[in-house]
């Protein structure tokens, strides 16, 4: 070894002759170093520069005429050192509050769980993206495995997720950090976010942070939009599906003042114009609609630790459904076809701003958004009108406690504003949340393989009191191959009971309810292990992950007590989510992507006094999703086959209780959905061909009593698979960067 | 239909076969020493060039400097590929096949060592 040594010792002269600066660039990670690769480096004023590798080091030829170098990264703080002479430098550069949750991503890979993180987390980013038809966030988990979607209903269109195996509402929905689509976006919010403004998603699962509030029972997803002073200049995307859909996306990047200040512009509309009903009941399968979306979001950024960003957003959208004969214009009445409109209009703001302090120990952020949301609708002969207005905002103060950055400590407040005007049948009502909060969470990181942390807040809610959420996260990594995470945590949520379940009005039974605003609360609690292997020179990932859920009070959709109502009442008896899920991720052959994965759900919930499987979640879902490209990424095929399981349908109460013996209509079967892409790249665009369900499976029946939708047995609301058939489309997108 | 996806999935793992083996034909190589510098300039160019007429393997790296190109002989040609490397505003001085090996090789060594020497500073 000494030998080599000299013999390297002897060799350097030989490489080094130019003048090489050399260094090591690390990332402060809740007070630690950690080498940082991929950090772009380069002199200031030129395009001369390199990028950091594994261990975070770097070398860059020096001119006479270079001084100050430029060290910049996704995630972290530009930062600029001034350069003399040629002794090895030795850099930290500061994670960015704003994009605090980013870490470094793979390259290639479309999605990976974080061995960092200590909560569970999947992220998402473009490549991923790019994988499916992807027209907005509700589409973009075809080819997850954790997040299932599903329509709720036959005729509205509208799509819900779950995670876990439990409703998208016991999921926090946050947009850059912040909470985002709920109360009346709740039921059409996922096709709010349009997929090509969307730079990457970050599922994670469990009880989530307290910084980001009471909510997140089951999880929590995030969505970041395209940053304004990202590379991309103009991005142009059009899609046409062969069902008539047609839909266009548009943004645009401007730097206004050098790398200071940007500004980024956004464009959605969508259009489905075509009457389609493939199954033959008369009833359209997904209604006609049309959607306009516009975003200006602006970006400061000085370079030496203030930061702020602000925005706006504009969304106008119309659904017509049910009956192929309704046509706009036509008066809800029983002598008229059954119709469905749906008008949603919609105002977003926000404001975010971050300091970080010159001695890089201590940080302060604020984050807060706005909306109102407007709704009018009827679904045949009920209508449904509301308009909530809804502020947040959120002050986060996050402060090392000591030198090495062993424990760090964030501390807060927050605010929420929240005031519902609904009105349904005749019921006039009204409600406003104030809640006040405070909160705390300590982190504890002795070193890279373990991380502690635990939070606690308490929040004082104008309509439920105070209550206190406390939550904490474990991770620990074994060996190089081993990481466990375990976490437990309690949840809140207002349950907004008639804007929340309003697609439950496709139905002749009427809604009944005791209270129109309730607090669910539960536990959860999940245990994670995740392994990474190296076979045959190819990463092998393994995930093994746990979750449960106990409700203590829940709201619980009954359909089956009562012949004439749909009732929503709070739970009384048990309620809980079990979860069990498996993926293994693989490159069996070279540029060759395998996802293979199972999930278990057992979801279980007391309704009309008994303990039963919730209806219309499937038992269970396998997914198998392969990705290959050709040499230089000219082309990508995708493929996606879901398995998913049977499950229970709630069953019709009958007057005389003489329940028709467990039939078939009590019971799915398990069902499968594929769905096929091809990308064809080119040097500025890309165009992009494939089918959705390609299988054309169906839900059958999906509109019950379809023949009479003004009579007894009218039901469009128990729906478990697709309602709609094979979908092919055709896309193409367009990107132009800075250079 | 659910046999579509098995074609679909035959198709796929054909292909990426299938690549491997027909390399070579009509194949034409080409390698360059450029004056790239950065990564960013290495991203540029490789997105730029790989979708040159013809281009079916390519390299680009900006620590040794230099670039490798595979492509179909019928095409395109040496000359062409490097006015497109000087559109970019790049150098493109032609090497020969074992010069571009000897660079890279030169330059992982460089790496290497520089590996070694922040363990004997530490």
């Amino acid at each position: 070894m000494k030998i080599l040594g000299i013999v390297l010792l002897m060799s350097l002269p030989f490489v080094t002759f130019s003048q090489v600066l050399e260094g090591t660039v690390y990332g402060n990670e809740d007070g630690e170093k950690q080498p940082l690769p991929g950090v772009n480096i380069y002199w200031q004023g030129t395009n001369r520069g390199v990028a950091s590798v594994g261990d975070g080091s770097f070398k860059i030829k020096k001119g006479p005429r270079d001084h100050m170098l430029v060290f910049s990264f996704v995630g972290y703080e530009h930062q600029e050192i001034h350069v003399h002479d040629l002794d090895p430098v030795e850099v930290i550069l500061e994670p960015n509050i704003e994009l605090g949750e980013v870490k470094v991503v793979h390259k290639n890979r479309g999605t990976y769980l974080s061995a960092i993180d200590p909560i569970q987390t999947e992220r998402i980013n473009g490549a991923e993206l790019h994988k499916a038809a992807c027209c907005n966030l509700a589409e973009s988990f075809e080819t997850n495995p954790s997040v299932d979607v599903s329509y709720s209903d036959a005729v509205t269109g509208a799509k819900q997720i779950r995670l876990l195996g439990l409703e998208g509402t016991y999921s926090l929905l946050q947009i850059e950090n912040m909470p985002n689509l709920r109360g009346l976006a709740t039921n059409f919010g996922l096709t709010y976010v349009p997929g090509p403004w969307m730079e990457s998603i970050q599922i994670s699962k469990g009880a989530a942070s307290v910084l980001n509030g009471y909510e997140s029972i089951a999880g929590q997803i995030n969505a970041e939009y395209k940053k304004p002073d990202a590379d991309e200049k103009l991005f142009l995307n059009t899609f046409f599906g062969a069902s008539g859909r047609l839909e266009f996306n548009g943004n645009g990047n401007i730097r206004v003042y050098k790398d200071v200040l940007s500004t980024g512009i956004f464009v959605h509309a969508s259009d489905q114009s075509k009457k389609n009903d493939e199954s033959g009941n008369g009833f359209l399968d997904e209604p006609l609609s049309r959607q306009i979306q516009v975003m200006n979001r602006w970006k400061y950024n000085n370079h030496k630790g203030y930061m702020a960003q602000a925005g706006f957003n504009v969304l106008t959208e119309d659904r017509l459904g049910g009956q192929t004969a309704f046509e706009r214009g036509m008066e809800p009445l029983i002598t008229n076809p059954y119709g469905i409109n749906i008008e949603n209009d919609r105002l977003e703001g926000f404001f975010k701003t971050g300091y970080v302090w010159p001695n890089q120990r201590t940080a302060l952020a604020w984050m807060s958004n706005f909306s109102r949301h407007e709704t009018r609708s009827f679904y045949g002969l009920n209508h449904y009108d509301a308009d909530e207005t809804r502020f947040y905002a959120n002050a986060v103060l996050t402060r090392d406690l000591d030198k090495s950055g062993a424990h760090s400590l964030n501390a807060g407040v927050s605010f929420i504003y929240d005031s519902f005007n609904e009105s349904l049948y005749d019921n006039k009502m009204e409600h406003k949340e104030q809640v006040p909060g405070v909160f705390a969470e300590y982190t504890l990181k002795p070193s890279d393989h373990f991380t502690f942390m635990t939070g606690i807040r308490a929040d004082f809610h104008n309509l439920f009191g105070t209550f206190v959420t406390p939550r904490m996260h474990l991770r620990y990594m074994i060996n190089d191959h081993v990481t466990i995470r375990a976490n437990a945590g309690r949840g809140y949520r207002t349950a907004n009971v008639i804007s929340e379940n309003n697609y439950l009005l496709a139905s002749s039974r009427e809604l009944k309810w005791i209270e129109n605003v309730f607090q669910e609360k539960a536990w959860n609690y999940g245990l994670a292990l995740v392994q990474k292997y190296t076979l045959w020179e190819r990463e092998l990932q393994l995930n093994a992950e746990y979750f449960r859920t106990d409700f203590q009070t829940q709201l619980v959709v009954d359909r089956e007590t009562s012949a004439s109502n749909i009732i929503l009442a709070p739970l009384d008896g048990k309620s809980y989510s079990n979860s069990l899920q498996f993926d293994v991720r693989y490159e069996p052959v070279e540029r060759l992507d395998i996802l293979v994965a199972y999930r278990h759900n057992d979801v279980k919930q007391t309704i009309a006094g008994r303990l039963m499987e919730k209806p219309l979640i499937s038992r269970y879902k396998g997914l198998i999703n392969l990705n290959y490209t050709t040499n230089l990424k000219k082309w990508m095929f995708d493929y996606t086959v879901q398995f998913n399981g049977g499950g229970r349908i709630a069953r019709y109460p009958t007057e005389n209780l003489s329940i028709a013996s467990a039939s078939d209509d009590d019971e799915f079967s398990p069902y499968t959905v594929m769905n096929a892409q091809v990308t064809k790249y080119f040097r500025y665009w890309n165009i992009y061909l494939g089918a959705e369900n390609f299988t054309d499976f169906k839900q059958k029946n999906p509109v019950a009593g379809a023949d009479d939708p003004f009579g007894p047995r009218f039901d469009a609301t128990n729906v478990w698979g697709p309602i709609k058939g094979r979908r092919v489309y055709l896309g193409l997108r367009f990107s132009l960067n800075h250079q | 239909m659910k046999k579509l996806g098995l074609v679909f999935l035959v198709l796929i793992l054909a292909g990426s076969f299938s690549e491997t083996a027909a390399q070579k034909k009509g194949r034409a190589v080409v390698c360059f020493q450029s004056d790239m510098d950065c990564t960013n300039c290495e991203q540029t160019l490789y997105e730029y060039l790989k979708f040159e007429k013809g281009v079916k393997d390519l390299k680009v790296d900006h620590a040794s400097n230099t670039i490798f190109i595979e492509y179909a002989e019928k095409k395109n040609d040496d000359k062409s590929i490097a006015q497109a490397i000087e559109k970019k505003g790049y150098k493109a001085q032609k090497i020969t096949k074992k010069e571009y090996d000897e660079l890279v090789e030169h330059s992982k060594e460089h790496g290497h060592e520089h590996g070694h020497e922040v363990h004997r500073e530490r």
